[in-house]
């Protein structure tokens, strides 16, 4: 049969010496473009004298924000509310959808590995926790540029929410968008007599077996229900000290992963596997394969429960010794070629209207971020006057005994001692 | 057609002369050339950036210095690549049958083959991301046929995410079924009614004809179609990484995990696994390729 | 006066392309089979027609669920929440990225394949089986490792983001419309192009009137396929096109990550199925166009 292999022989030619040398040219060309050492990128700060040269260089400026797209109703903020308000200024805001921040980071790594300095794809990102601290180390975030935005005046400069993020100084690299609290959820008609610690909950779990789970580490999610569980079983957490080391580490986690070895038969498949995302945590609790789950995002707690994703008798725990808190934030990558842009988009998202908007349940429900006693009393009463969700408490509530996030050196050392000991049963 | 066409007696690519050799190579080498080039550039660029990746001689922070310890972890290495490799050739050996089938329905062009064309046509643009998500509400605990036999997720098998990695090869063996059966079916097209007919005519079996002529007319696409599904499998995240257990994991999923991982020292150990699929899917395509020409030189 | 034949040979020329079977093309078997056979027959093709529909079922039915949660076999309401959702975020201008990235993607990968193609479908190409095999190549390449590489290179290169995603998907579809010209020419008969040229055609004449008709459905079908590469491509357009390009699969990918959005996904996914749907029904159309044919 006539058909012919790709890799059938050829008969051998004279004239072969055309294609050859012309590959070995490809071939060097190519490699000699990618290997060169890390191009140094030494930290660039903004070049801008006073707010007003930012708002002079920033008009007509295109602002493009790399931001999670799995949120709808974040979506709906972003193009509704804030980008008409950046229009306002003369900055068009266009968001880039992703299915994981780390893909933002990563086209940033690539600009810089590349050499690119002052053209990246990337002006805005939404971030926080161990994208900034991974990004900080590779010096891709712009710095020093938050001094500089006036809506900055309303934020406290002595919250340690928003001073370190995850233990890694801020250092005016990123500027703060919203507050979030670590909760956990559970469906008030299948348990009526909630736990009220964490380690009532691992107790609830152990009464109940398969009705409990978490996501796998390194999910955002599931490790931070590692720590959380690090700081109930060492007793609180100013037992564990935020900053890492070894000797912290080998002293206090023992503890921890022989409490989740104990917990795993009765968690949800015997825990021979574990949700890979926070989302397929969601699901399983959607579908009421378990009773109770947890969320660093209570936000959107509000809407799943309205459209009827989630049961509506879904209700936040608040936990007597408190949960994680955090705070995330805009980034500016070091190498974006619209700073100003970026900047002016993260000042207006500062603003008094934007965070009421943005704080209100049908909207998005984020918790604001500026300091309520900071406002003048009209614009307190426009928070005040914010409808209460019927599912999440609010922030005052959830924050109360909030604990500290500790050092983000501790996030990738608990994740893959958790795959090796948990995951892999060794 | 208004004019007559001259005569001449230039020799081109398509009307070729019998001599002049070298003139006829120096058109085929320009007409290669632009296929040559990009892949060249993009192939040559890819790997030889990943493979200075993986020894540590393109950094994000700190100097080049030459490394192997990425490639170290060996006993994860073992089991990962095992495990991919497990997947890879169970999902395309279902491909390959279900796919030489399907396109034998499709051939025989009855009402049977005209459905069969229209849904494998369907399935072959479902991007894999999305089949991974549909495959999963489908078999999942709760999902849609869990929900339909009235079954209730306790007593629902662990398709999803459970130690068989079914939902995983399930999606590959659905995704890449569809594809194989579409290049078969494009090699088949063809030429097979004047074979099939000749066999009919000369009095060949139903059977007869599918095992002699069908078959071996279909199989070195099949070959071809199955090594690039095999590849694709071996070399894809995004479905075992949504529909897969999370111990042990698939090398892609591992790369996937380390690349995106909170140190940045992890990155060189993503770019060796990176290089470790390429070898790996070289070695097992390379073998098929070989498997290929004994074929045509056995006929 | 014409290159054409006698009416004679137009008749059985039109009488052939009438009997060449296509996929698709419902044929005319030259037995019927009977009794178990074609029982076996009957059962086989359901079965393989519910392998390849059980998938879509959870889309169908998710595309117009306005809420529906576990046990309920059916959606508990029906609605069009999910395509409203769906554009929302932005569908229909991503609808239109994607198939102007297809077509550019198929509108150069397919004619630079069966270029391709025909020289190594004839001896004499230098170095056949090492281009063969560079051309299969990026077949062999994980996406991953392929984007983690290339992009820096390309970065480094100052390569324009829109060019580079176009240039990674065009290599990415070259294995697979150089594969399916190769089977092609393969099966092409060089007699018909020779005849035209000792008739005393010239060879943009032959080319353009006998070789390119005489193709026709290769090409189209190569087209297809190198069309699928680009329309559902995540990661390329991502990475490498560094969100200049936002294309359906980037929105899907997008939503789908996030929980809640099964119906816009569902609807997402499905009206990504139609475009290429449409196209493959234009390919089993495309005929070996009558060579020779009066212009």
């Amino acid at each position: 049969m006539p058909i012919r292999n790709p890799f059938r022989r050829q008969p051998s030619t004279t004239a072969r010496r055309r294609i050859l040398p012309f590959l070995a040219t490809a071939a060097v060309t190519a490699v000699a473009l990618s290997a060169c050492s890390a191009p140094t990128t030494a930290p660039r700060g903004p070049e801008f004298f006073d707010w007003s040269d930012v708002q002079v260089a920033a008009d007509g400026q295109t602002v493009k924000l790399w931001m999670w797209g799995g949120d709808d109703q974040g979506n709906a903020y972003v193009d509704d509310v804030l980008a008409p308000a950046a229009a306002a200024q003369g900055v068009t805001l266009e968001r880039v959808p992703i299915a994981d921040t780390k893909d933002a980071l990563n086209r940033v790594f690539t600009e810089l590995q590349a050499g690119r300095t002052t053209d990246g794809a990337v002006d805005l990102v939404w971030i926080n926790g161990d994208n900034f601290r991974t990004g900080k180390q590779a010096d891709a975030w712009l710095c020093d540029w938050t001094g500089l935005l006036p809506n900055m005046a309303a934020v406290s400069d002595t919250d340690p929410l928003l001073t370190e993020d995850f233990g890694t100084p801020v250092d005016g690299c990123e500027a703060p968008w919203h507050k979030a609290q670590f909760s956990f959820v559970y469906n008030s008609a299948t348990v009526p007599n909630p736990p009220t610690t964490i380690e009532g909950i691992l107790e609830w779990a152990e009464a109940n077996p398969g009705r409990f789970t978490y996501p796998a580490a390194p999910d955002f999610t599931g490790s931070a229900f590692l720590r959380s569980v690090l700081y109930s079983e060492s007793g609180g957490h100013e037992n564990v000290p935020s900053a890492y080391s070894d000797e912290a580490f080998d002293e206090l986690s023992p503890a921890l992963f022989d409490r989740l070895e104990a917990l795993t038969p009765s968690l949800w498949r015997e825990g021979s596997t574990y949700p890979a995302t926070s989302e397929q945590l969601t699901k399983l609790y959607a579908d009421g394969e378990i009773d109770m789950m947890m969320t660093y995002g209570p936000a959107t707690l509000t809407a799943l429960v309205e459209n009827g994703t989630l049961p509506d008798t879904t209700r936040v725990l608040t936990v007597d010794d408190g949960t994680l808190g955090n705070a995330s934030f805009f980034g500016i990558p070091s190498n974006s070629g619209n700073i100003a842009g970026a900047m002016v988009v993260a000042n207006e998202a500062l603003s008094v209207e934007q965070q009421v908007a943005k704080a209100d349940p049908t909207v998005w429900g984020q918790f604001t971020v500026l300091d309520l006693d900071a406002l003048s009393t009209a614009d307190r009463a426009l928070f005040e006057a914010l409808p209460q969700s019927p599912v999440v408490p609010s922030f005052d509530v959830l924050s109360r005994n909030a604990n500290p996030e500790l050092s983000a050196e501790w996030v990738p050392a608990l994740d893959e001692a958790w795959r090796t000991r948990i995951a892999a049963g060794q | 057609m208004t004019a007559v066409p001259t005569v001449t007696t230039v020799t081109t690519p398509l009307a070729p002369g019998p001599a002049r050799p070298r003139r006829r190579q120096l058109r085929a080498a320009l007409l290669v050339l632009p296929a040559v080039i990009p892949v060249a550039i993009v192939v040559i660029g890819g790997v030889g950036a990943t493979l200075l990746q993986s020894l540590g001689l393109m950094p994000l922070v700190g100097a080049a210095e030459l490394s192997t310890a990425a490639f170290d972890d060996t006993d994860e290495l073992l089991t990962s690549a095992l495990l991919s490799l497990s997947i890879a050739v169970v999902s395309t050996a279902i491909a390959a049958v279900v796919g030489f089938f399907t396109a034998v329905l499709i051939i025989s062009g009855n009402w049977g083959g005209r459905i069969v064309t229209v849904l494998s046509a369907a399935a072959v643009t479902v991007p894999h991301l999305v089949g991974a998500a549909t495959v999963g509400l489908l078999l999942s605990d709760s999902g849609v046929l869990a929900r339909l036999f009235g079954i209730s997720p306790d007593a629902w098998p662990a398709l999803v995410a459970g130690p068989t990695w079914f939902a995983v090869i399930a999606e590959y063996a659905w995704k890449e079924s569809a594809f194989i059966a579409l290049i078969i079916v494009g090699t088949l097209a063809t030429r097979i009614t004047s074979y099939d007919e000749a066999a009919a005519v000369l009095g060949a079996h139903r059977s007869a004809r599918l095992r002699l002529v069908l078959f071996p007319l279909a199989a070195p696409s099949l070959l071809v179609a199955s090594a690039i599904a095999f590849a694709y499998t071996l070399g894809s995240y995004e479905v075992a990484w949504m529909l897969g257990a999370t111990y042990p994991e698939p090398l892609s999923v591992m790369a996937l995990r380390l690349f995106n991982t909170a140190s940045l020292t992890a990155r060189p150990e993503a770019a060796a696994i990176g290089v470790i699929t390429v070898v790996l899917t070289a070695a097992v395509v390379g073998a098929a390729m070989l498997g290929l020409r004994r074929m045509r030189a056995w006929r | 006066m014409t290159l054409s034949t006698s009416n004679v040979d137009m008749e059985r020329a039109q009488r052939e392309q009438r009997e060449r079977r296509m996929p698709g093309d419902a044929g005319r078997p030259l037995s019927q089979s009977r009794g178990v056979m074609r029982t076996a027959r009957i059962v086989s093709t359901v079965l393989v027609a519910l392998w390849f529909a059980l998938p879509f079922l959870p889309l169908v039915l998710w595309s117009f669920a306005n809420s529906w949660s576990a046990p309920d076999v059916l959606p508990m309401s029906v609605g069009t929440d999910g395509l409203t959702a769906a554009i929302a975020n932005g569908a229909v201008a991503a609808f239109g990225d994607s198939l102007l990235l297809s077509l550019i993607v198929a509108a150069i990968a397919t004619p630079v394949g069966a270029m391709a193609a025909r020289a190594l479908s004839r001896h004499g190409l230098p170095f056949g089986r090492l281009v063969s095999v560079l051309l299969f190549s990026p077949v062999l390449l994980p996406p991953f490792a392929a984007v983690l590489g290339i992009n820096v290179v390309l970065l480094r290169a100052w390569v324009p983001p829109e060019i580079g995603v176009i240039l990674v998907l065009v290599v990415v579809a070259i294995p697979y419309t150089t594969f399916s010209m190769l089977v092609a020419y393969a099966a092409y008969d060089d007699g018909f192009d020779e005849a035209a040229r000792t008739l005393g055609a010239t060879s943009r004449f032959a080319l353009w009137r006998i070789h390119l008709p005489l193709i026709a459905p290769a090409l189209a079908r190569s087209a297809f396929l190198a069309f699928l590469v680009g329309w559902s491509d995540y990661l390329v357009t991502l990475v490498v096109g560094g969100g200049q390009l936002v294309t359906l699969p980037l929105i899907i990918a997008s939503s789908a990550s996030g929980i809640g959005n099964e119906s816009s996904v569902a609807v997402l996914s499905l009206s990504a199925v139609i475009p290429p749907l449409i196209l493959l029904g234009l390919v089993s159309r495309a005929r070996n166009l009558n060579p020779g044919r009066q212009s």
